[in-house]
């Protein structure tokens, strides 16, 4: 039965079978000759800046025995965390409330497109202002990053959702704040989901840059300092364990929409 | 015979000014506006002290920034960057974008660093920049085209990913050479994707202006916000950042404008979803 | 055929002078409904008939109470409607299933918009979903299923609230034409067996004849009722449904439809109406 079963579906999808090099896994082929290369550059070059990958993951590793990689990643994964709670909670507020109400759009839409669009690092200096240097204004720079993007995407979640799957809730009797719960936030989820995602990428960038400008704590802070002292080693491991929390990061959220979206069929499934 | 229904009996028509005007976002939008103004003008005149400006010190500071010569000079060095980089962004990552996007092999070992320059906060090279090529023009130049490439090789790509297959067949069929189906199909089919690349990568672009100014080199409008912070200069601090805001948007609509000009075909005739 | 054949049993839908019009985008009244005078008996299966926009749509939803109106009364069992109600259900054309519960969570939807505890409503659920003849598949997602696989979850969701009124606008609309006849004979059967007033949308003058004790013919321009036409045939009909249609009576009443609808369509085609 199954023989017959295998049978037919290599018959049936010649268009699978593909040259060899197809089935190999491209991106850890693709980055151990990223890896090669850096390190051959790295050591013929002999330029300062450019280390190759051995002096670096040394560096790297010194810098954790050392406890300094550890604290500042967990002085980064704070903020990030609380930056971006903040911005989920009220970016899933906002967006529900200009996505159900007109007005609510009407008198939002407009500016949270122009900060959405505009460079979020501009808001560092204000912040320092209002909040002084320290944690608050590296967390307000993370919202300003991660918050519009998942605003935008809730919004146009909710209007998105079908008329027809509103009106028979409510025809089985469902209130408004059933509608919301078991029919609206449910049919939005994907595209609220795709939002988070770009918000949590974006959150990270937030919390680097937000770091960098007020170096008080975190991973933002060391690479400065490391910029500093010409230690282009040490940047550049750091530079590693940032790419590692932003793809980590990422992974997470969409862990996550994959158990929360299962039943969306693959065909049309968004592929960003 | 469905038609007949539709050209029934002319609905009547109430020109309800009122109606109209509360259906529209304008007076929404003014009243947002002016509850934030009011709610700035208020928390700045009770508990603002010397660091927070009121509301109409800062749109005094706005006005007198502009007839100042010391901005523009900022702001022609900070574009600099900015047009430089762009350019550069722009005749590098559209070819390199279309070569992903014909070339599956390329494309399949290309992509993961994509994903990862995608999501890596460019900021952290910073250092590394400075180190290599100085704290001149070229490492301004350098970060405002690495903040904008990516966005624009994934959108090309892309775009030449989404022509539809049996439109090269179609014009393999007719006998087009490979270099007919280049400018015949691949490229207009992925016009409005790379218009899309080219949109967002303005807006990337703006932002890694800001972050030079900000984060590397303060040499223009990053050095007249350290300078009027230095100073205590609030008011002036504040203009400024209005200004640059101000003109990332106004770059930003300007470059979504020229998008829907350009593209304005493909609205019918393909299908857009490169976001 | 006069309007108030029907009458030896006591009215459960009480229509009268019912008027609704729309106010569209750019302030324009549509009138959907004028003056519709209509009473329901008890257990009656009132199949409703007309051309496309003339308000069938509009009818079914004001006696769910979706959507308010503008004049007159309805009233179930003597009680004014006044929003929907646990009395009625209502079947949707495009089937109207959560993409995301399963068959089992959506039959069981308007059990627990009605707060019936979990125990309950999944045991009731499970009894529909075999009454519908689709257990097994409690577990599978709407997805999975076919159109008219679709539409039986649909029927089985409406029917597990036991109501007194199944509301059901276009139900086999959406699916082809050899599910349909499935679907009606399975429709018949379960009617005969649980007797419940139905209301019944259909395009389709045979599915009209074929489920109905009445139907009612709509006119567009605005939504009135212009007729009820009686069907006298026998009942049971799930039985032999294939000799039923070849019966006279049958044959003679769905004509008579048409020629009714084709009138209709005629007096709104454009280049007669000066003729
Ligand atoms: N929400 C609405 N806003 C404005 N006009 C509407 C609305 N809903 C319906 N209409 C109008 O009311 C009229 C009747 O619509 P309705 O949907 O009840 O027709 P129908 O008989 O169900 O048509 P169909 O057979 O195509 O389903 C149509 O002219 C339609 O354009
Ligand atoms: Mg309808």
């Amino acid at each position: 039965m199954s023989a017959l079963a295998d049978h037919h579906s290599t018959r049936a999808a010649p268009a699978r079978k593909r040259p060899s090099w197809r089935r190999l896994p491209a991106a850890p082929i693709s980055l151990a000759a990223g890896a090669a290369a850096w390190e051959l550059i790295g050591q013929l070059a002999g330029m300062s800046f450019f280390p190759p990958l051995s002096t670096v993951l040394a560096r790297l590793a010194d810098m954790a025995t050392s406890g300094l990689i550890v604290t500042s990643l967990a002085d980064s994964l704070v903020n990030l965390i609380l930056g971006f709670a903040i911005s989920l909670a009220a970016g899933l507020v906002a967006g529900v409330a200009m996505g159900r109400y007109r007005k609510v759009e009407a008198a939002l839409g407009v500016y949270v497109y122009a900060l959405l669009t505009a460079p979020s690092l501009v808001f560092a200096p204000i912040f320092f202002s209002l909040l002084g240097e320290g944690r608050g204004s590296i967390v307000a720079v993370v919202v300003m990053y991660a918050m519009f993007v998942i605003i935008i995407n809730t919004a146009s979640a909710i209007q998105s959702v079908p008329v027809h799957l509103v009106e028979m809730a409510r025809s089985y009797g469902a209130g408004e704040r059933q509608v919301l719960l078991r029919v609206m936030l449910p049919a939005a989820a994907p595209m609220i989901m795709a939002g988070v995602r770009l918000g949590v990428g974006r959150a990270v960038t937030g919390m680097i840059n937000g770091e960098m400008f007020i170096a008080v704590v975190g991973l933002g802070r060391i690479v400065t300092q490391a910029g500093g002292r010409f230690d282009s080693a040490g940047v550049l491991a750091v530079l590693l364990v940032i790419i590692a929390v932003a793809l980590g990061a990422v992974a997470l959220v969409q862990a996550v929409d994959r158990r929360i979206t299962r039943w969306v069929p693959r065909t049309t499934r968004g592929n960003q | 015979m469905t038609a007949a229904f539709r050209a029934g009996p002319r609905p009547a028509r109430r020109p309800d000014v009122l109606r109209r005007l509360a259906g529209a976002s304008l007076p929404y939008q003014l009243l947002t506006f002016t509850v934030f103004a009011a709610g700035w003008e208020l928390y700045a005149r009770g508990w603002g002290g010397l660091l927070i400006p009121t509301f109409t010190e800062t749109v005094a500071a706005t006005v007198e920034l502009l007839g100042s010569a010391e901005l523009w000079r900022a702001m022609y060095v900070s574009n600099q960057a900015l047009v430089l980089g762009f350019g550069i962004a722009v005749v590098v990552g559209v070819p390199a974008g279309i070569v992903l996007g014909r070339f599956r092999l390329l494309e399949r070992f290309a992509d993961v660093y994509l994903n990862i320059l995608l999501v890596t906060p460019m900021a952290a090279i910073i250092p590394l920049l400075m180190m290599s090529v100085g704290f001149g023009l070229a490492s301004r130049v350098i970060l405002v085209t690495i903040f904008s490439i990516v966005m624009v090789v994934v959108n090309s790509r892309t775009g030449v990913r989404q022509v539809d297959p049996s439109l090269i067949e179609m014009a393999r069929s007719f006998g087009a050479s490979e270099r007919q189906i280049w400018t015949r199909v691949l490229l207009p089919g992925a016009l409005p994707a790379i218009m899309t690349g080219i949109r967002l990568g303005v807006g990337r672009a703006v932002t890694g202006m800001v972050i030079v100014e900000l984060l590397m080199v303060s040499t223009a409008l990053g050095g007249l916000i350290l300078e009027y912070r230095g100073l205590f200069k609030a008011p002036l601090l504040y203009g400024t950042i209005v200004i640059i805001l101000a003109e990332a948007l106004l770059l930003i609509s300007v470059a979504r404008w020229g998008e829907r000009r350009l593209t304005r075909w493909a609205q019918t005739t393909t299908a857009r979803n490169a976001r | 055929m006069g309007s108030d054949d029907y009458g030896k049993e006591r009215a459960l839908i009480e229509i009268r002078g019912l008027g609704k019009s729309f106010v569209g985008q750019d302030n324009e009244t549509v009138e959907a409904l004028r003056d519709v005078n209509l009473d329901v008996g008890e257990n009656e299966f009132l199949t409703v008939l007309g051309p496309s926009g003339c308000g069938k749509t509009t009818l079914l939803k004001t006696i769910a109470g979706l959507i308010p109106w503008n004049d007159g009364d309805i009233r179930i069992d003597g009680t004014p409607v006044r929003g929907p109600g646990p009395d009625r259900s209502m079947v949707f054309q495009n089937f109207a299933l959560l993409p995301w519960a399963t068959v089992l969570d959506n039959v069981a939807f308007g059990l627990r918009m009605r707060g019936v505890g979990r125990a309950e409503r999944e045991e009731r659920a499970r009894s529909l979903i075999a009454m519908v003849g689709l257990s097994g598949f409690e577990t599978k997602r709407p997805g999975e299923l076919s159109g008219g696989m679709q539409q039986r979850v649909g029927l089985a969701r409406a029917l597990a609230m036991r109501p007194r009124v199944l509301l059901m606008d276009e139900p086999f609309g959406a699916v082809d034409e050899q599910t349909r006849r499935l679907l009606q004979e399975e429709l018949l059967s379960i009617w005969e067996e649980h007797r419940m007033t139905v209301v019944f949308i259909t395009h389709s003058m045979e599915e009209a004849v074929l489920l109905g004790d009445r139907v009612v013919l709509m006119s567009a321009r605005p939504g009135r009722i212009s007729e009820i036409v009686p069907v006298p045939l026998e009942r049971p009909r799930s039985s032999d449904v294939g000799a039923l249609e070849r019966s006279g009576q049958y044959v003679e009443i769905t004509a008579y439809l048409w020629d009714r609808l084709r009138d209709m369509h005629e007096e709104h085609r454009p280049s007669k109406v000066a003729g």
